[in-house]
C-alpha cells in the first residue's frame, strides 16, 4: 500500500497549554484532517519543531493526537527540546525527524493534531506535523 | 533504476506557496518524471535562512501536478527560529542539516510533477530550499 501524507502548522506561544495546528501555511482554513480512506494505519509522524528564543529559559515540545480517527484513544509523542541563556541572539534551524509508528486509525473520520510548550516560557514555538498513512 | 529530479528557490515571505523551479545553473530543468519509474522513493531537502526577521517557523514541501497519482502530498522539512540581538552585536549563523526521507512510496506516474515549498509560521527574511526527488 502507498503512503499518503498529510501535514498541519502552527504555534504554541504559552507554556503547559494545548494549542490546536489547524492551518498549512497559504491554507488558511484547510479543513479537518480526515484519515484517508482505504488505509489502516498510521504509520509514520514526520514533526519539525524551533523555538524563536524570545526568553532565557529552556522547553521541550510535544504533539498530542486526538479524535475520533484514533479507535484506540490519543497519543502523545516528544518532538525537541530548546534552551537559551540570554534572551538575544539565538539562531538556530532544525530538519523534520521521521518517527515511526504503528497505530490503528478509522478511515474518515478526523484526527486532531495539538502542539504544546512545555517546561519553562521560550516565548514561540513553531510545530510542523506530517502524518503520513498506509 | 533510480533517477532524480532537483530544484531550489528562494522562499522569501510567510505562508505563500512559492515553486522551486530552478536548479542552478539550469534555470528552467524538465518537471517530467521519468519514464519507467513508478515511485518517489526518497526526498533529500535542505533550507537555509537569513534571520532577518525575529519569530520562528516551519517549511513545508508540496508535491502535486497530474504526476502525483493520489493528489497532493504536504510534508515538513524542516522548523528554524531567532531572536534579535544586542545592540553592536553580529547574530551567529545557523546550519539546517539535510533531512532525507527514506521509504517515501508515492505513486507518480510520468507527467508533470509540481515542487512548492512555504515558509509557515513567522517571517523570518529570505530562506533557500533545495529538494532533490529520488524515484524508483
Amino acid at each position: 500500500m502507498t503512503k499518503q501524507y498529510r501535514t498541519r502548522e502552527g504555534e504554541a506561544t504559552a507554556v503547559d497549554t494545548k494549542t490546536q495546528l489547524t492551518t498549512l501555511g497559504s491554507q488558511t482554513a484547510p479543513g479537518p484532517l480526515l484519515v484517508p480512506m482505504g488505509v489502516t494505519k498510521l504509520m509514520e509522524m514526520i514533526a519539525a519543531a524551533m523555538a524563536n528564543w524570545a526568553a532565557a529559559n529552556d522547553c521541550a515540545g510535544l504533539i498530542r493526537l486526538e479524535g475520533p480517527g484514533l479507535p484506540k484513544g490519543p497519543e502523545v509523542i516528544a518532538a525537541g527540546a530548546f534552551g537559551n541563556s540570554v534572551a538575544t541572539g539565538g539562531n538556530a534551524a532544525a530538519p523534520a525527524k521521521k518517527i515511526p509508528l504503528d497505530v490503528d486509525v478509522t478511515p474518515g473520520n478526523e484526527i486532531l493534531i495539538f502542539g504544546e510548550m512545555v517546561g519553562e516560557d521560550i516565548g514561540q514555538v513553531s510545530f510542523g506535523v506530517t502524518l503520513v498513512f498506509a | 533504476m533510480t533517477k532524480t529530479l532537483t530544484v531550489e528557490g528562494d522562499v522569501n515571505t510567510a505562508d505563500t506557496r512559492t515553486g522551486l523551479t530552478a536548479q542552478g545553473s539550469v534555470t528552467a530543468p524538465s518537471m517530467k518524471v521519468p519514464e519507467g519509474v513508478s515511485k518517489i522513493d526518497k526526498i533529500i531537502a535542505a533550507v537555509a535562512h537569513d534571520a532577518a526577521a525575529d519569530g520562528s517557523a516551519v517549511w513545508i514541501l508540496r508535491l502535486g501536478g497530474s504526476a502525483v497519482q493520489k493528489g497532493e502530498q504536504v510534508i515538513v522539512l524542516a522548523a528554524g527560529g531567532c531572536i534579535a540581538v544586542q545592540a553592536g552585536s553580529d547574530r551567529a549563523p545557523s546550519v539546517c542539516q539535510t533531512f532525507v526521507l527514506e521509504d517515501v512510496d508515492i505513486d507518480v506516474i510520468p507527467d508533470i510533477i509540481t515542487v512548492d515549498a512555504e515558509m509557515d509560521g513567522s517571517d523570518l527574511g529570505d530562506s533557500t530550499i533545495i529538494v532533490t526527488l529520488i524515484f524508483a
